[in-house]
Parts: structure tokens; sequence; C-alpha cells
């Protein structure tokens, strides 16, 4: 009766967009090319959905579908490309730590903090050098709820947030890939990690404060790039297989 | 591990130079169909656009898509992807690197061609970058 042509619209959609907008994440593994059916389904959302309840979270064209492009680009085509998402929100029960009991002094009467980790995306693709790539996007939400009695005399409660956002990114090489260390170090916000071994494995993270939904494919691409700057363009390490 | 090993030699001219992948560059590797009217690179008939002009040059002229849903967004991103990430980095040899390869129009079908079997005409399957 309601929203039944919102509805209808949602039944056509790909099952994986439909999951994005129904219940706000899925996890699934697709080779490369069976997510372009699920971009081309997401490119419609804002032309056919307008209830708020069904809207897609901004870190839908925001951040997923730009990584799944960028990632699905340096793939072969029988390359698996995974994805973990969640944008159901930093407050649900099972993200949140335990709650501590913070000094106040008056007219504050009383104020709990506590933690939330949020990883909202999780991605793991095999490229076309034989390397894999993993990212992962974690927000750790700082909750301050505090009891204060106004002017009025009426106890008002209030919570502030404060959010740090952790961008990790690891890749894998190949086996006796072609690799060097890069001239330069990274950034000072890009902290560097190097695994030897039969495959060598690089983890660069980075950490951001105040995240802003239209910045979060930059820091994802700021932190990727230490990874990558071990195999510089053209000097790509070739497939051993 | 070359499977366009054979008759690379007589092959070369004739196969579009755009270059492919974001991270992990390529050279796209198809039958070329026409030249770019700007850089005069050979370009497949997927990569020719009506302007005349190779995607490479589009982007370079600030025309790349703004939209990740579009399958062009992320070549179209790419070249400020690298100035930025370059200057980010202070690692000038980063974007440098990036410019040579995607200037240097040469050995085609290096790397990463999407041809595969340059005899084959089998197109599926592409993701266009
Ligand atoms: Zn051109
Ligand atoms: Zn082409």
């Amino acid at each position: 009766m309601f929203w039944r042509k919102q509805k209808a619209a949602i039944q056509r959609f790909h099952p994986l967009h439909r999951a994005l907008t129904l219940e706000k994440g899925f996890t699934v593994s697709l080779r490369r090319d069976d997510w372009e059916p699920v971009i081309q389904s997401l490119a419609r959302h804002t032309t056919e959905i307008r209830r708020r309840k069904w809207r897609l979270d901004e870190r839908v064209p925001g951040a997923l579908v730009p990584m799944l492009r960028i990632l699905a680009s340096d793939m072969p085509p029988d390359g698996v490309l995974s994805v973990a998402a969640d944008m159901r929100g930093a407050e649900l029960p099972e993200k949140k730590g335990p709650e501590v009991e913070m000094p106040v002094r008056p007219p504050v009467l009383g104020m709990h903090q506590w933690y939330a980790l949020d990883p909202w995306l999780r991605m793991r693709a095999e490229l076309r050098d034989g390397s894999v790539l993993e990212l992962a996007v974690t927000d750790r939400v700082r909750f301050r709820r505090r009891r204060q009695r106004g002017s009025s005399g009426k106890v008002k409660i209030k919570t502030k947030r404060k959010t740090v956002q952790l961008v990790q990114v690891t890749r894998r090489f190949a086996k006796d890939a072609a690799v060097r260390r890069p001239g330069t170090p990274p950034p000072a916000s890009v902290r560097v990690q190097v695994k030897q071994g039969g495959r060598l494995v690089v983890r660069a993270s980075g950490k951001f404060r105040e995240p802003l939904v239209d910045r979060a494919i930059d820091r994802i691409l700021q932190v990727s790039t230490e990874p990558f700057r071990w195999t510089p363009p053209g000097t790509a390490a070739r497939r051993t297989t | 591990m070359d499977a366009a090993g054979h008759g690379r030699e007589e092959d070369h001219v004739n196969r579009c130079t755009v270059t492919t992948g974001f991270f992990v560059l390529g050279r796209c590797g198809r039958q070329a169909a026409a030249s770019c009217g700007q850089c005069g690179r050979p370009v497949c008939a997927e990569h020719a656009a009506p302007s005349g002009v190779c995607p490479e040059c589009l982007a370079a002229q600030g025309y790349g898509s703004q939209d990740p849903h579009d399958p062009a967004w992320a070549r179209g991103r790419r070249r400020h992807y690298y100035q930025s990430s370059s200057h980010a980095y202070q690692d000038a040899a980063w974007y440098s690197s990036f410019d040579q390869y995607d200037r240097g129009a040469f050995n085609p079908g290096d790397d990463y061609a999407q041809g595969g079997d340059w005899g084959s005409d089998d197109d599926t399957g592409f993701v266009d970058s």
C-alpha cells in the first residue's frame, strides 16, 4: 500500500544492492566482472528511492563504489574481489566497548565514556600482477554521555561523539616479485610495516581525525599509495605464472 | 608467460596503447582502429572517443567523469591521483614514472595487455578502465 513503487524498485535491484538498502551491508566474494551489474544497479538508487529509511549511506557512492572501480581495473577477469560492507553505524550494541564513569564537577551530574569500533569497509582483491591487496577502514568512535542540570533546573542528557578513522592497506606480493623499497619515506601520517618471507608483505596504516565522508576516498588512496610505491609504474612485478 | 609472444614484432604497430589499470598499469593491446588526434597514439574502437582524442588526453583536459558509477571514472581520476599522491609523499619519481609510462606509447601489449591472445577477437569480459 505505502511505498509500493519504491518497494517494487528495490525488488528489481541487484541482490547486493537490495542488501545495502534493506540490511545496510553485505559480505561476499565475486569475480571481477560480476561487480559491474552491482555498480550499475547502485547507480539507479537516487532516482528510484526517496524514502529516508531506504536511502543509501553516503559511504556507498563515496568510498565503496570508487574502490570497486579502482581495484577492478587492476584485476584480471578471473580475479576475485571480496567485500564486507557494514553501513549500520557505530551505535550498535555489538560495536560498543565497556562504559567508564568519568570524574565530573557541577553543574555536570555524571558522565560516561565508551568507545565503539566500527569496521565499515573491508576489501580483498587479487590483482593482475599476482599480488593481493587487502584494505580495511575502521571508525573508532568515542562517546561521552553526560547528565547536566540546566538553568531551569531540568536535567538534560547530552551525548557527544568524536571519531578517528583508521585506514589499513596490506599488499602481499607474488612470490619472487621484483620489488624495491621506495627511495623516500611516506608522509608522517602513514606508518609502514614490512614482513619478509617467501612472499613480501607491505602494510600501510593511517589515522585520520574527524573523518569527512567526501574525503574517505582520498584517505584510502593516500594510504594505498605506499604499498604500490614498491613497484612503480612501468617496473611492475610481472606475474610469475 | 607471454601469451602474445608470437607475432609481436609484426603486430605491435597496430595495437591500442591506451593505459589500463590504476595502481598496476598495463596497455590495452586490442586491435587499433584509429589514432588519437592529440598525442597520436593508436587506439582501439572501444577507446576511440567521438572527439577523436584518446581517454588519457580527455582526462588531462579535465573531461573525466565525476561519477564513480561510470565505467570511465577510475581512468579519469588516475592522473590527478598520481599528481596529488606524488605531492603528499614528496616523491617526484612516483608521478614521473606514471607519466613516462603513460606517455611512452611504444611497446604496446606489454605487462598486462587486455588483448590476451592477440589473434582472438573475443573481447568479452573487459572492465574498461
Ligand atoms: Zn591522446
Ligand atoms: Zn584500447
